[in-house]
């Protein structure tokens, strides 16, 4: 290759401020979306182990982590830690490369299946763990130098049904309207579908904090769980069946005049069909779908209607379903209906999963959406994008596949022939793995950014090993909205790049040079205030000196001397109306329900020690040692009848895929329902056996319910008797 | 490509086309149909499980399911107040009571059922209509008619001592009625419970203040222009100003039989809900399948669901097998469930029954084959959804059915048990590391971890060491906030 000009990109060497600091940098943890405060301090020599530690100060977890955020940094220097290129060869093998001869392969194969099967034969795909600005400049990368429409990211596969429902709702969609203290401060907390114990163990200090108070919890979940041991009331659903008890719960509140007419009429509009319809949810028959006793039920609804302040927090439970967003949307009915939403310590909010889940979906990396949670099919909206990006408002694509059916068109004929994967282990994070895995084997460039080997990499024409979290800056949005800053702890390793360098590198090389010369992620930051000045999600009022003296910002922000929006809601909704709206959202059964010859449900969920896929913690030794393997969870009296026993192997079928678990024998879970953790990769893959059935909105898949077999894989004489 | 839309005309407007219209419109039905309903009562859809707010004095809105502009945002064609007197099968034409006529391609028969009406001396006036103060419980008029017409301190004689009888007597008795439910079979509801069961609803009804005539008939009713008394089978009279005749439902299937469709009790109708004559399908309270007519609306609604399916094109090969039976209601206070069948119908069935006299709290399994056929509970329900879930699947009951009443759930084994949510420690771990010498939280949580997550385990962790440890130093309680 002939030499070129090269963007301008992130320099290795550390800032001189932070060249002569050893002490401890305040950041944040690289999982979930609590995003705890944590200080990392270099290793007592030189090279040593970074030194992670709560951060007492930070107002969200305050000194308190759980076992992933402690252990940590045991992935920056991991032996198995990518830190070099690798391309597949012609023996079909990964072998290392020069970053030169990796990106210009890649943007060579790029330039031939674009010219032969058009722009949007390329896309990306990226993921709710990258910061704000990667998710910026991935979405920006994918419209403006790829030209294509088809981007999305593993966030379709967690927020987006709480992210339709809140839009549908409140004209808005901020995870939490509030800031978590206000958990505390709730008479009733009613936990939807969210095993946040185990998910999120630090925000449990709030829900604990709460019932001190005198607050009461309340669990709805198909699994006696961890959080559910803490509750005064658990509703143990039958899988599926969220939306219909929500219906049954507003019923019973108009049964028993605990909903409030003076606020649906000051706040709201579209009560009266709502009303009509629910009128079918009878608490005979939510009991009956649902499981869940008419006692429980008013039981419920008096606890949170009778509260001086309530609130319902969603966790992926009841959202990850075909009718996710209309569970949603069932939720915040009931809320609006009590006259809750809005008031101190009230109202509805989801608890965001990811790291950058809620950050993640504001700035374009959705197929449908562009920076500040615009609409791409939305003529003002695009013409303001544009003008930022130097392009004309025809030049921007429209709106692509969602993340699902992006994967399922892979290699298919009018689908993607190229991808390039950002922070997401779609082989073992999809639903119908298998499909998922045949498909990306058919891609003909496929390019994953990562800093670990895992399931995808293995169909893999391309790896580029990635920076990690200490060794870069960046922002992130947590589950409340807060704008987070992740502060660098020192250096990256050899021989790795950020993925932010990376795209400026690609854009290069692929004749795009201008708008992408970034020489750092503040300065990718600056462009993304523009981009969302005037937006719902509107950061423009924010920077990273802000960031650092605030203990973080809350969008919206609109202006450098306005302080955040920690509260939405008080005065008004976000619709022109300023109104909340109501929708009727009749119950409907999930796309497959236990038959003959498929008797039980399948759920899916996470263990403590896991996060996602588990790409990163199962590399993490004591994580790993704590939760070796995948267990199935079944009843006692389901496994008497299989002639299971604790630890035996039991073949788990659906009509997509088997996996065979050692059984864990438990009676907090329903007699009809077994339960398997999805951080496993390979044969282990939960996800070989959900069903990949799409909300009709949202497009989340239906990973918490399917309907399966099971059978003891060696019966044995003991287990007979 | 034919890209007509089919006329789909629906025969009734009850709870059942509610429901129908519901799950066609989910499908995306009117992209292939032109619906048209024909609905009797004048306005929209109601539920009519909830009449009885209506008899309470609620407005009928407050039972509306649907208003007419439902069917107007919905591209459906409402036709009120209007009765459907025949289909001609042959020209695919219906005819209405006001002499119009429609074409369509395909008709559903969704026509219901209608209170049977005994034929009891003295019960119709000279003009052959029921004689004013004589009400049947069916529609938002009947409700409206009986709640202008009764006072408080009137009497009132209910005939029939099921469900809806039940109902409209405590809706009566609540106006300040002196209500008695006369009731042919010696026990009360004797649709859905056994003697044991009856008695005890009895004995609520009668604390509710109301009376009881049990294993009695009404002969005759009295009065000239308005009813003044009733007399029963055993002579004894007893004088009231209402009669509500409750005595159950049959059927509608005038309209079917003027059309020449095979009728039977309902109108017979295959797994598909479809007649025998082309194009024309008939579901609900009207239609027989398999032998069986359903006077509940979960059966209804089942079939609603298959038929669109069908129709739709949706799932063109799903069928309906039928249905089970189940109730579940609050009667005078008392929470009844019942399912399946009420006593054992084979040698082989095995019976299980927990009375509770003086909490008037009754349980009853029936369980054929390991599979629980039949359940009965009245005062405590509480292991109704669980048993109607495990009735409606058929799934195995376990050894002893007995486990299914109460809600087991066995603790952890000690040992196992997680006293550290954030890094699973287990008690057992923490045994150990106490008996290795860790005399503070902090030398825990050094050695095992525990504790230094969220914190909120570190009260235990003190109750730990306190019990366990040699040497019981104070133990500073961290504030875990």
């Amino acid at each position: 290759m002939s030499a070129r000009a090269e963007a301008p990109v992130l320099s290795d060497a550390l800032p001189p401020f932070l060249k002569l600091s050893t002490g401890p940098v305040k950041t944040h943890c690289p999982y979930c979306a609590f995003q705890c405060g944590m200080t990392v301090s270099p290793g007592p020599t030189d090279g040593g182990e970074l030194q992670v530690r709560a951060d007492e100060e930070f107002p969200v977890n305050r000194g308190q982590m759980c076992i992933k955020g402690f252990t940590s940094a045991a992935l920056i220097d991991h032996p198995q830690r990518l830190r070099t290129p690798l391309l597949r060869g012609e023996d079909g093998r990964l072998a290392p490369a020069s970053w030169d001869a990796a990106l210009d392969f890649i943007a060579q194969r790029i330039t031939e299946l674009q010219k032969k099967h058009g722009a949007a034969s390329v896309g990306t795909f990226g993921s709710g763990a990258l910061t704000n600005e990667k998710a910026y400049l991935l979405g920006k990368f994918t419209r403006v130098v790829l030209k294509s429409p088809n981007i999305d990211y593993n966030g379709r596969y967690c927020m987006s049904s709480a992210a339709a429902g809140a839009n549908k709702a409140f004209g808005i969609d901020r995870g939490l309207p509030f800031p978590v203290s206000d958990i505390a401060e709730t008479g009733t907390l009613l936990l939807w579908g969210s095993n946040c114990a185990e998910t999120m163990p630090p925000i449990m200090q709030w829900v604990y904090e709460q019932q001190r108070r005198g607050g009461q919890l309340i669990v709805v979940d198909p699994r006696f769980s961890d959080t559910a041991r803490s509750a005064a009331l658990h509703l143990q659903l039958t899988p599926g069946t969220d939306l219909a008890l929500a219906n049954g719960l507003l019923y019973l509140a108009l049964e028993e005049k605990l909903v409030d007419r003076d606020y649906i009429a000051a706040r709201t509009e579209g009560f009266a069909e709502l009303e009509r319809s629910v009128r079918t949810s009878h608490p005979a028959f939510v009991e009956r779908i649902t499981g869940v006793s008419i006692e429980h039920q008013l039981r419920a609804v008096r606890l949170l209607a009778e509260a001086e302040s309530s609130m319902i927090l969603s966790g992926r439970g009841s959202e990850q379903q075909s009718k996710g967003s209309d569970t949603v949307l069932s939720m915040i009915n009931l809320m609006l209906a009590l006259g809750k939403v809005g008031k101190p310590a009230s109202g509805y909010g989801c608890l965001t999963g990811q790291g950058n889940g809620q950050g993640g979906r504001e700035h374009g990396q959705k197929a449908d959406q562009l920076p500040g949670y615009r609409l791409i099919e939305e003529p003002e909206h695009r013409k303001a994008i544009a003008a930022v990006w130097g392009i004309e408002a025809s030049e921007l694509p429209r709106k692509g596949k969602s993340a699902y059916e992006l994967l399922d068109s892979l290699g298919q004929q009018g689908g993607i022939r190229g991808l390039l994967v950002f922070g997401s282990n779609v082989a073992v994070a999809s639903p119908h793995a298998n499909n998922i895995k045949n498909k990306l084997a058919q891609l003909e460039l496929l390019v994953v950014c990562d800093a670990f080997l895992n399931d995808t990499t293995e169909k893999a024409h391309v790896v580029l090993p990635i920076a990690q979290w200490a060794e870069e800056e960046g922002t992130l949005t947590n589950l409340e909205g807060r704008v987070i800053l992740r502060q660098r702890v020192r250096p990256p390793v050899p021989g790795v790049k950020t993925d932010i360098e990376i795209l400026c590198r690609l854009a290069g090389r692929l004749g795009a040079s201008k708008g992408f010369s970034f020489a750092s992620s503040e300065a990718v930051f600056e462009e993304l205030r523009l981009a969302t000045r005037g937006a719902k999600a509107d950061y423009s009022g924010i920077d990273y000196e802000k960031i650092r003296a605030a203990q973080g910002v809350f969008w919206p922000c609109p202006a450098p001397d306005h302080p955040g929006t920690p509260r939405l809601f008080a005065e008004r909704f976000a619709h022109p109306s300023g109104r909340a709206r109501f929708h009727a959202v009749p119950h409907r059964p999930a796309a497959e329900l236990p038959d003959e010859e498929y008797p039980l449900f399948f759920t899916t969920g996470r263990y403590k020690e896991h996060y996602n896929s588990g790409a990163q913690t199962r590399q993490v030794a004591e994580l790993l040692d704590a939760k070796p393997e995948p267990m199935l969870q079944l009843h006692p009296r389901l496994a008497a009848r299989l002639g299971v026993v604790q630890g035996d192997a039991v073949l788990v079928e659906s009509r997509r895929g088997s996996v065979s678990f050692a059984a864990r024998i438990s009676s907090d879970i329903r007699p009809d329902t077994v339960f398997a953790p999805f951080h496993w990769g390979g044969k282990q893959a939960a996800n070989l056996l959900t069903i990949p059935a799409l909300d009709p909105v949202s497009r989340m898949p239906e990973f918490k319910v399917c309907a399966v077999r099971a059978r003891a894989l060696h019966p044995t004489a003991k287990a007979l008797t | 490509m034919n890209t007509r839309k089919k006329k789909l005309a629906i025969i009734g407007n009850g709870m059942g086309t509610c429901r129908l219209l519901d799950e066609l419109v989910r499908r995306d039905a009117t992209n292939r149909y032109e619906i048209t309903v024909f609905g009797e009562e004048r306005g929209g859809a109601y539920n009519r499980i909830m009449l009885g707010k209506v008899l309470s004095g609620e407005s009928p809105d407050a039972i509306v399911t649907k208003t007419p502009e439902w069917y107007d945002a919905h591209g459906i064609r409402l036709i009120q107040s209007t009765r459907v007197t025949r289909l001609d099968t042959l020209r695919k034409v219906i005819e209405t009571a006001d002499g119009q006529s429609r074409r369509y391609d395909v008709s559903i028969l969704a026509t219901g059922s209608q209170p049977l009406v005994p034929p009891l001396e003295g019960m119709r006036g000279e003009d052959g209509e029921l004689r004013s103060g004589v009400f049947v419980y069916r529609t938002i008029a009947d409700c409206i008619r009986m709640r202008e017409y009764a006072r408080s301190g009137d009497g009132a004689v209910v005939v029939g001592g099921g469900l809806l009888g039940l109902e409209s007597a405590k809706a009566l008795s609540d106006m300040g009625l002196h209500v008695t439910v006369v009731q042919s079979s010696k026990i009360l509801m004797n649709a859905q419970l056994d003697e044991i069961a009856g008695e005890m609803l009895a004995r609520q009804i009668d604390r509710a203040g109301i009376f009881a005539r049990l294993g009695r008939t009404v002969e005759s009713i009295y009065g000239d222009e308005r009813v003044t008394g009733v007399v029963l089978d055993d002579g004894t009279t007893l004088s009231t100003d209402l009669v509500v005749l409750a005595c159950g439902v049959r059927p509608r299937v005038d309209t079917a039989r003027a059309s020449g469709l095979p009728v039977n009790k309902g109108i017979l109708v295959n797994d598909t809900l479809a007649t025998e004559v082309p194009g024309v399908y008939a579901f609900g309270e009207c239609a027989e399948h398999r032998g069986k007519t359903y006077g509940i609306v979960t059966p209804v609604w089942e079939q609603a669901a298959v038929l669109a399916d069908v129709l739709t094109g949706n799932q063109p090969q799903e069928r309906y097998r039928g249905s089970k039976l189940y109730t579940r209601l609050k009667v005078a206070g008392v929470d009844v469930a019942s399912m399946g069948a009420l006593g054992p119908e084979f040698e082989r069935d095995q019976v299980i029954q927990i009375v509770e006299e003086r909490r008037d709290c009754y349980r009853k399994l029936i369980v054929r084959d390991g599979v629980l056929v039949g359940a009965m509970l009245v005062g405590n329900t509480a292991a109704t959804a669980s048993l109607v879930q495990l009735f409606d699947r058929g799934e195995p009951v376990p050894e002893d059915p007995l486990e299914l009443l109460c809600a087991l759930r066995a603790p952890a084994p000690p040992g196992e048990r997680v006293v550290c949510n954030c890094n699973k420690v287990t008690e057992q771990a923490l045994c150990d590391a106490i008996a290795a010498g860790c005399d503070s939280t902090s030398a825990l949580g050094d050695a095992t971890r525990a504790g230094t997550g969220c914190g909120s385990c570190k009260g235990e962790l003190t109750q730990l060491l306190t019990k366990l440890g040699k040497k019981t130093s104070a133990v500073p309680l961290l504030a875990t906030a």
